[in-house]
């Protein structure tokens, strides 16, 4: 009768052993990397109900993210605007748009429009955009280059080691307070100074503690 | 288990009857952290054939499978936001606003601003510009908002068994066959007392239109006794208002103005201030006297009680009148004979310290006392000079008082078919009317011939009779108007459209009075302008309502008294507002009308002869004191339900009382020794018996009350489909007993019982034993004169902390560094602050099952401590039958050296650099470790999800600031970071340094005793350090070396001692203090 295990089959818990830890890292690796935020949330664009183009509103015709945003600079909520904020412009500019015809229908009709967030916190962390704005964050530090986005994409992980990183070290996106929203925006000359100066001007220190964000 | 450090020498603090008696129950609350089994699911899920380790294994499942998802850069689920079409002028997502309005109570009204969250109204706070508030709330006004958004409220206009519309309703009305006779002749209304003055203008046009028509005002609890006995007395109808700042020595005779009468809210603030000492103490302290049978907050924070039969308080009056007459005072009440269970030498110490202190004396009686009391009252006070200074009269329309004479008469009138419509407004009488009266049988016989309105929050008791049901709005989602008791009048504002469709009592009333549907804030404005003097211009000005933040509104406030009047909403552009519109934005901006309070009134100081004899007469022929088989049962508003109409609020119905600690239940209340002669324990079943009527229901031991009566709280057993109110927290029965079905018209507060076992038990859910801390100096206290030769007492004798700690401790390095302190001294315990948290923190009820299995989760709780001179031997029968009561919250004490935070296995419990003690939920991973090692028992565990199934509509009210907190996750006190966060962004965005007075926690907001302070503890100018630079400040167990940022300023009692001598100085009396605690757990 022949053998039913091969000889081969000696060496098999060798290799067994030595494949574990390979394993066990990779699996490690696997969850480190493609469970982050960095991994599920970067890249993330919705299809919106109105198309609406960052990159023609800001990028070519210059809108301030204010005109829309207005609440960012008082409230912990950059607001996204009322149907009629858009339709201040749309009710004389590209009135025949079939692309609008969602927007004409939510101003006529009074039916609120249903857009889906991009930028998504997890429920137990409490962001506060009008202190950031204050602080002079520039909206770029963490919405990206929002003005050259044809559909709004989220560029940044916004996890908790990555807002942390900036609370360790606030300077790298501090800008002149004037400058918070302007996207085209870069530092000039020594901007280490000039962060430094603004950070005891502005008498900042970003909280490090969990009560800063969690309650 | 002797007195501690510094207080009283001798004196044996307890918690309970079973405790004293070594009950098997409590000592297992005072060893373990959680009770046996504690951490087991409920019965319920086990007999589904779920273990809790079966639970565990599925939720494990799930989550795996959870985790194939989402591996692409594809978010489930996808959120949404939907931003308005038209943002309201004045709305920035994301900052709360704050209006103004009024909770109008009875003939009373209680100022508020209330918070509101992108239109959601979520947390009800006092307003500082209401004199009758004065920041401050109560219990009732914290938990209004959850009854917002009872799901079970009643939400369409129903005809018959069908549900029917408003228009349908009014059309029946005007041209159907609801429609009343022209003369009004068959036409009833029974309302509930109100101060309205659009109610009361309704209320005339409606007997102008039909003169025939019959007004009933009605309420089950009220203070019709009050009103009688003054209008008795004094010749016309008066509301009095209690200055009780300006008192230094009050009498009250089974009263519960503290908590459950009257203006409590002001009462209290103004009894806390009274009862201020400096640092080295103040003769001026109002000294409290307490004549009652019941044990209530009010008795239980009296500096003498005297332990009477409710009964036998009339004969207490007299005797006293008797007193003071002897020190030559002009008084119709001499003659009252010595009582042979009423101590004359306490009445003679009582009227002597009355008569010394004439004119800063005040004589309070209860509402469930008879209006001949209340005469004697204000004889008493009258003739003792108190009349004008501690108390005054004040005359403001209303639409009249409670009266229960009326109720009867309509009940004769609908059984002899003299009415063929019956609109009742509010009130609830098949269920709280007399039982004598058989309200349900006279709807009946009523019904045949013609209709029963009902406008009702609820589809309760009554609506099933009414021909028509409307259901009514709340207060915060209707325009209405409210005057307080002085008169001061204020409008009830609405936050939010009626979530249910609900019509104001005032809408209705107009259909009625003026046969034609009326926009409420149009009929509010019409009287308004009226009451302004001013014409309503309708045309300009019909806009939203004023809003404004807080914090303006606060701002605002301080600054007007001598700025002229302009328009609070000082709009961006030019807008032409009437003289009207002007006055009455002001009038909403400030919730209160200014200069609307009526004049103090000049009453007949000679009071009518007969004053006497009627309280001899109600004192000894009517009233002998009970004895032998029958007892005296005393039927009493409940301190959370109320009459009942309370009863589907969650947050109340788990909220401990004041001084049983029993939750979702009522219970027979007895004294220990009344016990003992009947041979009844704790939670035994017995039958109260009034002739006909039996009552089945637990009984519970209550020290401090007087022996042969039965104390039952009116408010439970509520038989309609309300989850909280009727829910099965039992399978038999609904929380609690209907007491009503005992009340009859010739006893409605005080009359007699018999009671009998009637064998088996019943469970009820108290928080009593729970988190005891075993018996060390806790509470500390001392007598005023004892506290002027010793200052220091709170801390002379402290156990002197070991100094040294097994871990590095934390530094701190910059300011704010928070902390607070609690002053026992003002502190009466009576629960605002237990509810603002809970509405603050969106802290969950967890039903009377997890009561008892000890995991309620109030982050802040009320201990109540009972203490007697003299040790006992721990038998029931030697108990001491007066014992004096401490109250003492207990939130988290947020330690500089925590214990939680060394034990905890990942870190979710931290501090941080100002000091807080944080709680991160989502690192905790529920070990519970935490809570074991708390010595202050403050943590709270969720042992389920006990939000889950809320239902959706009540979402609205959380607080968007707090995380919900899910199972398996601890939590406790915060310091309310929420606040914290909000005043540092705000001051910043004002470009300015955080001030004290900044952050307000919501006990403290709550508070009405201003017991509460909370700052900086590095500012040396702020609130907090004052209070804790006191000589009362003490650290709670600071043996531990907890170095806690909460501390307490400890009690001062008031003693006269003419009745309770100075004790012999001891030396050494905290030696004892482990006898009988030889247990050292931590």
């Amino acid at each position: 009768m022949a053998q039913i295990f091969p000889k081969w089959t000696l060496k098999a818990p060798l290799y067994v052993a030595a494949a574990l830890p390979i394993a066990g890292a990779a699996a490690v690796g696997a969850v480190w990397y493609y469970g982050s935020p960095e991994y599920t949330d970067v890249g993330y664009r919705p299809v919106q109900p109105v198309p609406y183009s960052h990159k023609l509103h800001v990028g070519e015709f210059g809108l301030d993210c204010r005109y829309c945003h207005a609440s960012v600079e008082e409230s912990a909520v950059s607001n996204i605007p009322p149907t009629k904020v858009c339709m201040n412009c749309h009710h004389v500019a590209a009135r025949e748009s079939e692309l609008l015809e969602p927007i004409r229908k939510s101003a006529a009709q009074g039916r609120p429009m249903r857009w889906v967030r991009v930028h998504n916190l997890p429920d137990y962390a409490f962001f506060n955009h009008s202190v950031h704005v204050g602080a002079g964050v520039g909206c770029k530090s963490c919405h990206g280059p929002v003005h050259e986005m044809e559909v709004v994409t989220q560029v940044e992980p916004l996890s908790m080691g990555w807002c942390l990183e900036c609370h360790r070290d606030p300077g790298p996106h501090l800008r002149p307070l004037d400058a918070v929203t302007d996207m085209e925006w870069t530092p000039t000359g020594d901007h280490n100074a000039f962060a430094e100066q603004a950070i005891a001007d502005r008498g900042l220190a970003p909280p490090e503690d969990c009560t800063g964000c969690h309650r | 288990m002797s007195a501690g450090n510094g207080r009283q020498p001798d004196k044996t603090y307890w918690r309970s009857l079973e405790q004293v008696q070594g009950d098997s129950r409590a000592t297992e609350f005072l060893h373990r952290e959680f009770p046996e089994g504690a951490s087991e699911a409920p019965p319920a899920l086990l007999e589904d054939g779920l273990s809790r380790r079966s639970v565990l294994a599925m939720l494990g499942s799930t989550a795996s499978l959870a985790g194939l998802a989402g591996c692409d850069v594809i978010r489930r689920p996808v959120e949404h936001i939907v931003p308005y079409v038209d943002a309201p002028e004045g709305m920035v997502p994301g900052i709360p606003l704050a209006y103004a309005t009024t909770m109008p109570f009875g003939n009373r009204a209680l100022g508020l601003i209330l918070k509101s969250h992108e239109g959601r109204p979520t947390k009800v706070e006092g307003n500082e510009l209401h004199p009758f508030s004065g920041g401050a709330s109560g219990v009732w006004a914290q938990s209004s908002i959850l009854d917002l958004y009872d799901p079970d409220r009643s939400k369409t206009v129903r005809f018959g068994d069908q549900a029917s519309s408003w228009n349908d309703f009014v059309s029946a009305w005007t041209e159907g066959d609801l429609a009343p006779a022209a003369d009004g002749a068959g036409l009833a209304v029974l309302a509930e007392p109100s101060s309205s003055p659009t109610l009361l203008r309704l209320k005339s046009a409606l007997l102008e239109r039909y003169p025939q028509a019959r007004w009933v005002t009605w309420q089950p609890v009220s203070d019709e006794n009050a009103d009688r006995g003054l209008e008795s007395a004094a010749g016309d109808h008066f509301h009095a208002l209690f200055h009780l700042d300006a008192a230094q020595v009050l009498l009250s005779l089974d009263s519960d103005f503290l908590s459950t009468e009257g203006d409590s809210v002001r009462n209290l603030r103004g009894y806390a201030r009274a009862r201020r000492v400096g640092d080295n103490g103040a003769s001026e302290m109002l000294r409290h006297y307490a004549v009652d049978g019941v044990h209530s907050v009010t008795s239980a924070n009296a500096d003498h009680r005297l332990r009477v039969q409710s009964g036998r308080v009339a004969a207490f009056v007299a005797q006293l009148g008797h007193a003071v007459a002897a020190h030559g005072l002009e008084l119709p009440l001499n003659g009252g004979v010595p009582a042979a269970d009423i101590d004359d030498a306490w009445v003679q110490a009582v009227a002597q310290d009355l008569v010394d202190h004439r004119g800063a004396g005040l004589i309070v009686a209860g509402d469930r006392q008879p209006a001949e009391v209340h005469a004697a009252v204000y004889a008493l006070n009258s003739a003792l000079g108190n009349v004008g200074a501690t108390v005054t009269y004040h005359q403001t329309p209303d639409t009249g008082s409670s009266s229960d004479a009326a109720l009867t008469d309509l009940v004769a009138a609908m059984n002899e078919g003299a009415v063929d419509r019956l609109l009742v407004l509010e009130a609830n009488p098949v269920y709280s009317a007399p039982a004598d009266l058989d309200f349900a049988a006279a709807l009946e016989n009523l019904n045949s011939a013609g209709a029963v309105i009902h406008v009702g929050t609820h589809r309760d008791e009554t609506s099933r009779y009414a021909r028509w049901h409307v259901p009514l709005a709340h207060y915060l989602e209707s325009w209405g108007d409210a005057r307080a008791t002085d008169g001061a009048a204020s409008v009830v504002q609405p936050l939010i459209e009626p979530l249910y469709g609900g019509r104001s009592a005032v809408e209705v009333l107009a259909l009625a009075a003026l046969g034609e549907a009326r926009d409420g804030r149009d009929l509010v404005r019409e009287t308004w302008s009226e009451l302004l003097g001013l014409p309503l211009d309708d045309g300009a000005g019909a806009e939203a309502p004023v809003q404004e933040d807080a914090d303006a509104a606060a701002a605002d406030g301080s600054e007007e008294a001598d700025a002229p009047p302009v328009d609070p909403m000082s709009l961006p552009f030019p807008v032409a507002l009437s003289e009207f519109e002007v006055a009455w934005r002001r009038v909403l901006h400030d919730g209160v009308q200014d200069g609307s309070a009526a004049p103090a009134a000049e009453l007949a100081t000679v009071t009518p002869e007969d004053c006497a004899a009627a309280v001899r007469a109600a004192g000894d022929a009517a009233n002998p004191v009970v004895e032998g088989e029958e007892l005296e049962v005393v039927f009493r508003c409940s301190a959370a339900v109320f009459d009942g109409r309370f009863a589907n609020n969650g947050w109340l119905q788990e909220l401990p009382d004041p001084i049983t600690k029993l939750t979702w239940d009522n219970a027979a209340l007895i004294s220990p020794a009344t016990a003992t002669a009947l041979g009844l324990e704790n939670e035994d079943l017995v039958t109260v018996s009034r002739g006909e009527r039996e009552l089945e229901m637990p009984v519970w031991l209550v020290p401090g009350q007087a022996d042969h009566t039965v104390t039952i709280d009116l408010g439970y057993g509520r038989d309609f489909d309300g989850r909280i109110a009727s829910s099965a927290n039992d399978e038999d029965h609904n929380p609690g007993r209907n007491a009503y079905l005992l009340r009859t018209s010739d006893a409605l507060h005080v009359g007699r019982c018999a009671l009998r076992a009637s064998g088996g038990s019943y469970a009820l859910a108290q928080t009593q034993d729970h988190h005891s801390m075993e018996g060390r100096p806790i509470v500390r206290e001392a007598a005023l004169d004892y506290f002027e030769e010793h200052p220091d007492f709170a801390t002379a004798h402290s156990e002197k902390p070991h100094e040294n700690s097994m871990w590095d401790e934390w530094t701190y390095k910059d300011s704010p560094q928070w902390g607070m302190t609690i002053d026992l001294n003002a502190c009466v315990g009576c629960n605002a602050c237990v509810i603002a948290c809970q509405s603050e923190n969106n802290i969950p009820i967890v039903g009377k099952e997890q009561v008892r299995e000890g995991r309620e989760m109030h982050w802040l709780r009320i201990d109540r401590y009972f203490s007697s001179e003299g040790e006992s031997d721990g038998l029931v029968d030697d108990l001491p039958h007066d014992p004096q009561t401490n109250f003492q919250p207990v939130p988290c004490m947020h330690c500089e050296n925590a214990p939680c935070e060394q034990v905890c296995p990942v870190s979710a419990t931290v501090h941080d650099d100002e000091g807080l003690n944080a709680m991160v939920y989502n690192r905790c991973i529920g070990t519970r470790y935490c809570s074991n090692n708390c010595p202050y028992k403050v943590r709270r565990f969720n042992y389920f999800n006990f939000t889950k199934d809320t239902p959706e509509v009540m979402h609205l009210g959380k607080n968007p600031d707090v995380t919900i907190r899910s199972r398996g996750v601890m939590e406790k006190c915060t310091y309310c970071v929420q606040r914290i966060s909000r005043a540092k962004v705000d001051a910043k965005q004002d470009g300015r340094p955080l001030a004290d007075g900044d952050v307000v926690t919501a006990c403290q907001q709550a508070c009405p005793a201003e017991a509460i302070r909370f700052g900086d503890i590095t500012d040396a100018a702020s609130q907090v350090v004052e209070a804790k630079t006191s000589p009362r400040n003490y650290n709670l167990l600071d043996e531990l070396h907890t170095k806690p940022r909460t501390t307490y300023l400890a009690k001062i009692r008031h003693p006269n001692r003419e009745i309770v001598p100075a004790p012999a100085p001891v030396e050494d009396h905290g030696a004892a203090d482990d006898a009988s605690h030889g247990e050292d757990a931590h």
